[in-house]
């Protein structure tokens, strides 16, 4: 079993292919592309000139990734870019170092905030050295609705490294536009340029007219004539004293110069009787704005509006003159800026104060703290700014309307008899992640509850119902470490479950090296499911090959052992008993340091993408075909749903028994089944009920077996097993 | 069909789609884009599919703006608004009731909705009935917006393999709110390229649906009721009419259970209520009469057995994973007997024979062969046997007491008494479950009469507390 399915994977990487995408990356001048906004932005890199590009998977970018590790002979190798799905953020960031003394352009991509977090070592010395072909950080800002982190903001690491960061407005056209002028920013600035993309920008559908690629001077089909040594790029002293004035004095003035220049941030004028109010927004939620002064009565659909808008597509760092422009002679402004805290508007409170603008700044004091600026808030904190700013006329139209909205909506939701219920992501039907959680839940049934640390990616889960089993969650790859303190202060061993994804991004080293070197009576369990699959099935080290199809296979297992890792187990995460038995012997193991359980069953999503088709096929063509499900015998079923704790599984479900003995209704397996066995095995393991039963048909079957099978059958009817 | 207006259009037409992972919203949205695109409208499309996973809600968002070329971009925005959104397709109820929650829906909005519930995990986890009740959601959808059009996917698709996502397409294209033709339509769904078939078979089925207005037909959730032989007539007759289609069913049970006998033994145990029961509703003797039947049929080895090798039961089994009758079937059947389920076969001289058996004997039995289900029916023909043994024994001692209690209560309120009667849904499930149900019974009932005369408040109290417990998720108490 040791790393079994690595191998079986490898040659069954065909599971997805994005050959429609790339037609659309390699569109000529003139041509219309139609599609995504992240492929857009990578077609807009394309465009650029690029040398190199890279990243680390996670929503909402890591199509920009996967489509280019699909491109390999249509696009990288004629063009010469170099491409890299790093080990981790912090990788993937220290690529750009490439164009510190190079003129060559390059762009790297992963999820943020958590994303930048894990780069910030590198980034941080990228900003200070500076940089000479242009970089770019593309930044799949995973905020509000749909995302599955922490909301910060990612405007703070612009200011502390002094990053210049461009947050566009979402029209296609534009947005390519600025991906393609931010390689103008940062080799004007010798800044890396921070492109920041909402999860719903993202996924925006939009279109563009092409240009033709642009091959880069120098790429690996044409390197570089030589190496370049220039010590006032290392970061010590004093090149580091020169590198911070530089950021100041040069680079972001640069950086501010050339969005001047280039009209990087836009002025969408008002009406001539609306001239002494205007709204400042970022790009991002530009639309946003335009949207709701729609509803207010005072734009049209087209964006024409009675007042003036001030657009920053650059939002960091802010350009003075063209603040001081706009405000000079307007009685207020209204900031938009989503997130907190509201560094741009108390930097424009600043500008106006040390410039000795009368105009009043608002913000945060109309518009909410903290949450996302969807359309609903952008219009209650538009509506109160133009009630108590704007013309007489404005203001009644806005607050009419305002409340005219809010009225109906409130009549609207008065009829709901009770609350949804809540439906949070949880576990795939057949996922083995999920048997794991279901013993963990039974062990402490045994032992006790103890405390488990969980990582990120879908083993998370297991933290919400049925299964209430993860206590904390600190990091990618830091459950192990997180875990350190817990067990002594606890008096049990730390408990940590982490993802092979986990594993390769931090928690070989943050987390096993750490355990190992400092003796930690620790159970580590390594849930090997052969990807990173919460973020959409990538590759790992260890599923077998690389993105681009490479065979490449690194072990788990020979990892542990290479630090000296002696306690090591596997279990097949399905056979629920053994597993549970496993588990407490690590658990007792308590003098042995690192006990390390494997569970290595594939992503079950992996695997059904795998054999639907080839099932289907092998039925078209008459082979023989095994097809399973499970199933409950609705009247052996008492209606407690004690299987339904110890699953989860979306197709066991609930089903109104037509018995009118029954009080509540019955368990039932739906179509959806995989038959990956768990709802049999915890009925077994927690002697629940003999309910369950696994159905095997064996369609197209032998000449042999089919005989067999009418002998049985002919057994069968003479005991009376047909109505 | 749809009222395309002559003059500029002053705002683009807004579509929210609720799904949950895995139901192909995203491929719905996509279909829209490209028809909106192939019949020349600007258009925007955006969604937050957030972590890949099944079953988490998600939601697509669409907007289209209804002029072809027109002069001057239209703006395009991310978010639904409230009193903005002319389409809410939900492919599950509840998510339309999420979108009137979450003051999407006023009567501006066509709410498209299927109608069969995908049950949260919330609502499975309940040891009771934990399911929101979706006719007054339905209902409220109707109030709420401006039209409701319901899509029973399973009734609609028939016999096709049409899909949920391609159905409501259809009937998002039957409601004349978007400009889009269903040519412009099934080209997008044959460029797609995937199950073009059924999903242009769904499509139509959706435009039907819609444009006729088919009301989905009343899911069929009546309970069935078994009919007493004849011979018991005169037995049933003593009882109020309103009793007698529960207790004709309950001695179907038991004579299926046991036999004749036994289901007389459940009238005569039934007569002691009604013989107390003074209320003109005769809920109690109703209430009495499911329970006891219930319970008298206690679900021991040779019960499951029985329902096991039931006639009819492979071929069902067969329909379900939808294969004829001749393809060769395995099947396998989960059991672990502990000592308790042992004890139900042996006789109870023989019961110290039985060891402890504390974590059960693991059994997959073969039910879908001769050998396997010979040793099933063998078990189920010990029938005669049962009342020999332990379990049996116990279970009976349990049903008395039980049955004392509630007459007990009787002599003090109503209220109480039918509560009483509900407690019998702690005898319910196997193994644990049931031990500890049956524990807790015995535990309340010890000294029932004296704590009644003590505290009549506080028993009622907790007998209701213990109905509430045993109607919640165990995880949260």
């Amino acid at each position: 079993m040791d790393g079994g399915t690595a191998l079986a994977r490898v040659t069954n990487t065909g599971e997805r292919s994005f050959g429609s995408e790339i037609k659309k990356l390699t569109l000529g001048a003139g041509e219309e592309f139609h599609g995504e906004g992240i492929l857009a932005v990578t077609k807009a890199l394309l465009q650029s000139g690029i040398t190199y590009v890279g990243g680390y998977p996670g929503a909402p970018m890591s199509h920009l990734i996967d489509v280019l590790a699909d491109a390999s002979e249509e696009i990288l190798e004629p063009m010469g870019i170099t491409y890299e799905q790093a080990a981790s953020e912090a990788g993937a960031a220290a690529l750009l170092s490439a164009s510190i003394h190079y003129p060559i352009r390059g762009a790297v991509t992963w999820k943020s905030v958590v994303g930048t977090n894990v780069a910030s070592d590198a980034l941080s010395n990228l900003a200070s050295t500076g940089v000479t072909g242009g970089s770019l950080i593309i930044l799949g800002d995973d905020y509000g609705e749909g995302s599955s982190i922490m909301q910060e903001r990612t405007y703070t690491f612009a200011m502390k490294s002094s990053i210049p960061l461009v947050d566009p407005r979402y029209d296609m056209e534009r947005m390519v536009e600025l991906t393609e002028q931010c390689f103008g920013i940062s080799e004007a600035s010798n800044m890396p340029v921070f492109l920041n993309m909402r999860i719903r920008a993202c996924h925006l559908t939009g279109t563009f007219i092409a240009k033709d690629n642009k091959i880069a001077k120098f790429n690996f089909n044409n390197p570089i004539p030589e190496q370049k040594y220039d010590v006032t790029k290392i970061v010590l002293p004093p090149a580091s004293y020169q590198h911070e004035i530089a950021k100041f004095e040069t680079r972001l003035p640069a950086a501010a110069n050339f969005a001047i220049e280039n009209k990087i941030n836009e002025l969408f004028e008002g009406s001539q009787e609306n001239k002494k109010i205007g709204i400042i927004t970022q790009g991002g939620t530009y639309t946003v704005v335009m949207r709701a002064l729609r509803r207010l009565g005072v734009a049209d659909a087209y964006g024409n509006s009675d007042v003036e808008i001030y657009c920053m597509n650059l939002v960091y760092p802010l350009i003075q003159s063209e603040l001081i422009d706009f405000m000079v002679n307007k009685e207020s402004v209204l900031v938009v800026e989503e997130g907190n805290p509201n560094y741009i508007e108390t930097q424009i409170a600043e500008i106006a104060h040390t410039n000795v603008i009368k105009c009043r700044v608002h913000g945060k004091d109309m518009l909410p703290m903290a949450g996302e600026y969807v359309s609903n808030v952008v219009r209650e904190g538009i509506a109160q700014y133009l009630a108590e700013e704007g013309s007489t006329e404005i203001s009644k139209l806005a607050l009419d309307k305002n409340t005219e909205i809010i009225a109906k909506t409130k009549k609207a939701q008065s009829h709901l008899p009770s609350p949804m219920p809540p439906r949070p992501p949880s576990f795939c039907t057949g996922c083995p992640e999920r048997p794991i959680m279901a013993a963990l839940k039974l062990l402490m049934k045994e032992r006790g509850k103890f405390h488990i640390s969980m990582d990120i990616g879908c083993n998370l889960f297991g933290s919400l119902p049925p299964f209430n089993v993860g206590n904390t969650v600190l990091g990618y790859g830091l459950s192990l470490a997180s875990s350190g303190a817990i067990g002594p202060a606890l008096g049990q061993p730390n408990v940590a479950i982490m993802g092979d994804g986990g594993f390769w991004h931090n928690g070989f080293t943050s987390g096993v090296v750490n355990a190992q070197w400092n003796k930690y009576d620790s159970v580590l369990v390594i849930l090997d499911n052969g990807y990173a699959a919460a973020t959409g099935q990538h590759k790992l080290p260890s599923t077998g090959s690389t993105p681009r199809g490479l065979e490449s296979l690194l072990s788990i297992e020979n990892a542990l052992k290479g630090v000296g890792i002696t306690w090591v187990k596997h279990v097949d995460s399905y056979s629920l008993e053994n597993t549970i038995d496993v588990l407490r012997e690590a658990m007792e193991a308590r003098s042995e340091g690192l006990r390390v359980v494997i569970s290595n069953n594939e992503c079950m999503l992996a695997k059904q993408r795998r054999i639907k088709p080839e099932k289907a096929a092998n039925l078209k063509a008459g082979n023989t075909v095994i097809h399973e499900k499970f199933g409950v015998d609705e009247e052996v079923c008492t209606g407690d749903h004690s299987c339904m704790r110890l699953s989860g599984c979306p197709s066991l479900t609930l089903k109104q028994s037509k018995d009118p003995l029954k009080e509540t209704p019955v368990a039932h397996v739906d179509e959806s089944c995989v038959a990956c066995g768990n709802c049999g095995e915890v009925a077994h393991a927690a002697q629940l009920c003999p309910s369950f039963y696994k159905a095997t048909a064996i369609q197209n079957a032998g000449i042999i077996r089919k005989y067999a099978s009418s002998i049985n059958r002919s057994f069968l009817n003479l005991m009376g097993s047909v109505k | 069909m749809n009222e395309i207006t002559t003059t500029t259009p002053d705002r683009p037409i807004c579509v929210l789609l609720g799904a949950l992972g895995g139901q192909g919203g995203g491929v719905l949205i996509d279909w829209l884009v490209n028809s909106a695109k192939r019949a020349g409208y600007p258009a925007q499309a955006t969604s937050t599919p957030g972590v890949a996973q099944r079953t988490g809600a998600t939601t697509y968002y669409f907007e289209l703006f209804p002029e072809k070329n027109p002069i001057e971009s239209p703006i395009f925005t991310f978010f639904p608004a409230s009193d903005d959104l002319d389409i809410m397709i939900a492919m599950e109820p509840t998510e339309a009731g999420r979108a009137i929650e979450r003051g999407f829906v006023t009567d501006f909005t066509t709410v498209i909705t299927t109608t069969e519930r995908v049950y949260s995990t919330a609502e499975k986890v309940s040891a009771g009935d934990g399911r929101i009740d979706v006719i007054p959601v339905i209902d409220a959808i109707k109030k709420a917006a401006k039209k409701l059009i319901q899509l029973d996917v399973s009734a609609l698709s028939a016999e096709t393999s049409a899909r949920g996502n391609a159905i409501a397409f259809g009937a998002v294209i039957g409601s004349g709110i978007l400009p889009l033709t269903p040519e412009d339509c099934r080209a997008a769904i044959t460029a797609k390229g995937v199950a073009v078939g059924s999903n242009l078979a769904g499509f139509d089925i959706g435009l039907k649906a819609a444009k006729e207005g088919i009301q989905p037909s009343r899911q069929d959730d009546d309970l069935t009721f078994d009919k007493a032989p004849n011979e018991f007539d005169g037995e049933i007759s003593i009882f109020p009419e309103t009793t007698r289609e529960i207790i004709s069913h309950g001695i179907v049970r038991l004579i299926d259970y046991q036999g004749p006998n036994y289901a007389r033994e459940y009238l005569k145990r039934l007569k002691r209520i009604l013989d107390i029961d003074t209320d003109q509703t005769k809920k109690l003797t109703s209430e009495m009469a499911r329970h006891l039947a219930r319970w008298m049929s206690f679900e021991d080895v040779i019960r499951v057995a029985q329902l096991k090798t039931r006639p009819g039961r492979l071929s069902r089994i067969r329909n379900e994973l939808k294969v004829g009758p001749n393809t060769p079937l395995k099947l396998t059947d989960y059991f672990k007997p502990g000592r308790d389920e042992v004890l139900g076969v042996i006789p109870k001289s023989l019961s110290w024979l039985v060891p402890s058996l504390s974590k059960g004997i693991a059994l997959h039995i073969p039910t879908g062969s001769a050998f396997g289900f010979a040793m099933l029916k063998f078990l189920s023909i010990l029938k005669p046997l049962r009342t020999k043994t332990s379990q049996y024994i116990e279970e009976q001692k349990a049903i008395d007491q039980w049955l004392n209690a509630v007459i007990k209560a009787k002599s003090q309120d109503y209220y109480l008494a039918c509560q009483t009667a509900n407690l019998a849904i702690l005898a319910r499930g196997y193994g644990d479950v049931r031990k500890t149900g049956l524990k807790k019974l015995d535990l309340l009932f010890i000294d029932w009469n004296k704590k009644l005369e003590n505290d009549h408040s506080g028993m009622t109290a907790q007998v209701d507390q213990m109905i509430l417990l045993a109607h919640s998720n165990p995880d949260v108490i």
